[in-house]
């Protein structure tokens, strides 16, 4: 009962809808062989930096999949986006997602992008989604760095969503 | 040669998958919580709500509201209500639309009096 009040009902999605679906799918399988990301903080903490930095270490190892980090925006795909959008980076925020050839993805990444930490007030927008068009979320405080590997294969279509089907509910043997 | 590199030319896959085998460590990852259901009544979720330091739990009725979104997974409802609430160990939470991250959790006993 709790999935049914979000997903959309299959048979009502419009042909606007379905094209942009379709046109979603071949991005991502161009983005699936090779993506550039350009990594955008708005005032986070540095603990999502700090967990998307281990990405490129050996143990996660994020160029195996052919994923890549870039300092310019204007070679990036994807813009990686940390914090709670704080209203001082409105005009680098915009230049920075301008400057990006399309098509571009935007992720948002840890519970303050999310809307979670900071409500929006005279000092921050309290999440990327007031901002950019976001296309994937991902939850944590700090997101871990499989947390966020499995972010940006689900960003490019390589692996399915899982959260639409979580339900948070444990029933039976309480601990 | 190396093997995966022949293999690569042949079939065409110039990646690898993820994840190749489970990774041990993400047993020790914080996660949200899972909440016991039968446990649930209005008293014991507007004590859960009033731990919850970022707004990620709340109530309407006889519905308990959590968004995985907003939850930093500090444990402080475990810690206000010890029974009712769990390590959910889902930490791939990945979403496309921020509204699959908002689950409704129904709450027990006011609808069976």
């Amino acid at each position: 009962m709790t999935a049914a009040g979000f997903s959309p009902q299959a048979g009502e999605e419009s042909a606007e809808e379905l094209a942009a679906a379709q046109l979603r799918r071949q991005v991502a399988r161009q983005f699936g062989r090779s993506l550039h990301i350009r990594t955008l903080d708005t005032g986070s903490c540095a603990a999502c930096e700090q967990e998307i930095r281990l990405l490129a270490a050996p143990h996660y190892d994020l160029h195996r999949l052919g994923l890549f980090f870039t300092p310019a925006p204007r070679h990036a795909d994807m813009l990686l986006v940390t914090g709670p959008m704080i209203r001082a980076f409105d005009v680098a925020v915009r230049k920075t997602y301008e400057a990006m050839p399309g098509p571009k993805l935007v992720v948002a990444t840890g519970a303050c992008a999310l809307g979670g930490v900071y409500q929006p007030d005279a000092f921050t927008h309290g999440g990327a989604g007031e901002m950019l068009p976001v296309d994937v979320w991902i939850p944590g405080c700090p997101p871990s760095p499989l947390a966020l590997l499995q972010g940006l294969l689900v960003a490019v279509g390589r692996l399915a969503e899982k959260s639409r089907t979580m339900t948070f509910v444990q029933n039976g043997n309480p601990r | 040669m190396p093997l995966w590199f022949a293999r690569g030319l042949r079939r065409g896959v110039v990646t690898t998958r993820y994840p190749a085998q489970r990774d041990p460590s993400a047993a020790d990852l914080p996660t949200p919580p899972a909440f016991c259901a039968e446990k649930l009544t209005r008293e014991v979720a507007d004590q859960l709500c009033q731990a919850c330091p970022c707004g990620a739990l709340s109530r309407a009725g006889d519905a308990l509201t959590f968004d995985a979104g907003a939850c930093t997974a500090c444990g402080r409802c475990a810690q206000a209500v010890p029974g009712a609430v769990t390590r959910s160990g889902e930490f791939e939470l990945a979403a496309t639309r921020r509204e699959h991250l908002i689950k409704q959790i129904p709450l027990v006993g006011e609808s069976e009096r």
